[in-house]
């Protein structure tokens, strides 16, 4: 539990539980430069289930990039403020800013997408 | 269960054999009967012989050559069971099982409170907590996903209550592999594998003024079951076949396009109009390389898709979507996008149903843009309610 608020990504997706976890997981982003991927998802969606494996590769592979996790049944109210309507939805957010969306459990597309993003870093 | 010997010796001459109905009893029993009593023909130049389903068939066998089958066949399941979530906890490995049957593979997927939502490599997959439909063309085995389908929900203490399979005809039949060789073979298919539970059994082909027909099975434990389960009132599925060609080019890749598969197929929702057919629903597109498209939608607890194959001389789109009497506006709407030469329009009626005003509702729909009803026919299923079955072509045609 202690890498909650850490700014370096240990390599695992950290899912936030609460919404004051989520506000203070949000300040700490905001100071950071790092790109961080929220994984809205649902313990009830299969295609939530079918992707998994693949976002915690994906979080393993790329140290620099935060991934979190948010179930939209546990927090909807953060869910609604990004505009999440069906599940998984990926926001990739840097600075506090949306830079990207992926709406479905579309491997292929998730990982072109993070991949453009760190494109542009350099 | 051994076949009679008549019905064994008839099955060469009747490629799309006359209906099957039987109940059981102790013994299964098979009874070959006329085409259905309820069709009438709507174009007083055309008279049929009583023979005509079958004879209409072979005619229908050309040699073309063989391109991709954009009908598709189409299987949906009823369950019950205690858990509120039901099907939605199948694993994902089930899953993959169930769709390695079938010969395809997920390509993406969504869900919202009340649904999941796959799109195929071969069409789309949807499941509720006490229904999925399935539903997969080219030469996909989609019969093959029941026995195991069966296996791992009764693993989760799920108990099948209804099944119905449906499609018209093929334009590549000779291509399809078993057991969908034939109408004859799939619904003989289902007999085997179904458990003896679903005691009410009924398979039919609603004919029309050509060789196209609509094939049904369909099985349910109790006459009384789906109509109280179903959420929405009617399921319509409409095959579209002689796509407006400059239309039809709306679902070719752009060369050195490189965007994803979701990305262009988002571009192709919105320029080609479908993002317009049910405003409220949330559309995930889908554009394959080099051509076709696939879209499922999700409106609350219903779904829509959408599958397109724009080759010419083989051009096909379908549309299928869930709700009340809305869903023959919805279906005009998909083919006003279109712009078919040749339409057929499936109703199931869930409950209380009645095939005349979903006839006359539907003509009156498809006048405007252009389409003449051809033949209407109903039937009443096991589990089902009402399937409705006309065919509709383009006036000056």
């Amino acid at each position: 539990m202690g890498n909650l608020f850490s700014r370096t990504s240990n390599g695992l997706v950290i899912t936030i539980h609460s919404k004051g976890k989520w506000n203070q997981h949000w300040q700490s982003h905001l100071a950071s430069n790092k790109l961080m991927v929220i994984d809205f998802s649902s313990s009830t969606c299969g295609p939530c289930r079918f992707i998994e494996p693949e976002i915690n590769a994906m979080a393993a592979r790329y140290t620099e990039i935060e991934f979190v996790k948010i179930d939209v049944i546990e927090l909807p109210v953060v869910a609604v403020m990004w505009d999440v309507q069906v599940v998984p939805t990926f926001v990739l957010v840097k600075s506090g800013k949306e830079v990207g969306r992926v709406v479905g459990a579309d491997k292929k597309e998730l990982e072109e997408t993070i991949q453009q993003q760190q494109k542009q870093r350099h | 269960m051994p076949l009679p010997p008549l019905l064994l010796s008839l099955f060469p001459l009747f490629p799309t054999p006359p209906e099957l109905l039987y109940k059981s009893t102790s013994t299964f029993s098979l009874l070959l009967s006329r085409a259905c009593s309820s069709l009438s023909f709507l174009d007083p130049l055309h008279t049929f012989p009583s023979t005509h389903i079958h004879f209409a068939a072979t005619s229908f066998y050309r040699m073309a050559v063989s391109g991709f089958e954009g009908f598709e066949k189409r299987l949906e399941l009823h369950f019950s069971g205690n858990d509120p979530l039901g099907l939605r906890r199948l694993r994902c490995d089930a899953l993959a099982q169930v769709l390695d049957a079938v010969q395809c593979t997920v390509v993406s997927a969504v869900g919202n409170r009340y649904f999941d939502a796959y799109i195929l490599s071969e069409s789309s997959l949807f499941v509720y907590p006490q229904k999925m439909v399935l539903k997969t063309c080219g030469t996909t085995q989609l019969l093959r996903s029941v026995p195991c389908l069966l296996r791992h929900t009764a693993d989760l203490g799920l108990r099948l209550r209804a099944c119905r399979f449906s499609r018209g005809s093929f334009i590549f039949p000779r291509a399809q592999p078993f057991p969908h060789t034939s109408f004859a073979e799939e619904a003989l298919y289902l007999e085997e594998r179904l458990p003896p539970s679903l005691c009410l059994r009924r398979a039919c082909v609603l004919p029309s003024a050509s060789s196209h027909s609509w094939h049904v099975y369909a099985a349910a434990d109790d006459d009384e079951y789906v109509a109280a389960a179903s959420p929405s009132t009617f399921t319509v599925e409409v095959c579209m076949t002689e796509l407006d060609r400059s239309l039809a080019r709306g679902f070719f890749r752009r060369k050195g396009d490189e965007r994803s598969g979701d990305a262009a197929g988002a571009d192709m929702t919105d320029l080609t109009g479908i993002g317009g057919i049910s405003p409220r629903a949330l559309l995930c597109g889908f554009a394959f390389d080099p051509c076709g498209y696939s879209m499922n939608g999700l409106d609350r607890d219903r779904y829509s898709t959408i599958h397109v194959t724009p080759e010419d001389g083989h051009s096909y789109a379908s549309f299928e979507c869930t709700g009340g009497g809305e869903v023959i506006e919805w279906a005009r709407r998909a083919i006003g996008v279109f712009r078919p030469g040749e339409v057929s329009v499936s109703v199931c009626v869930a409950e209380g149903g009645d095939e005349k005003q979903v006839w006359s509702a539907t003509s009156a729909a498809l006048e405007p843009l252009g389409l003449s009803c051809r033949s209407q026919a109903a039937e009443g299923l096991p589990g089902a309610g009402i399937v409705t079955y006309q065919t509709f072509t383009a006036r000056g045609k």
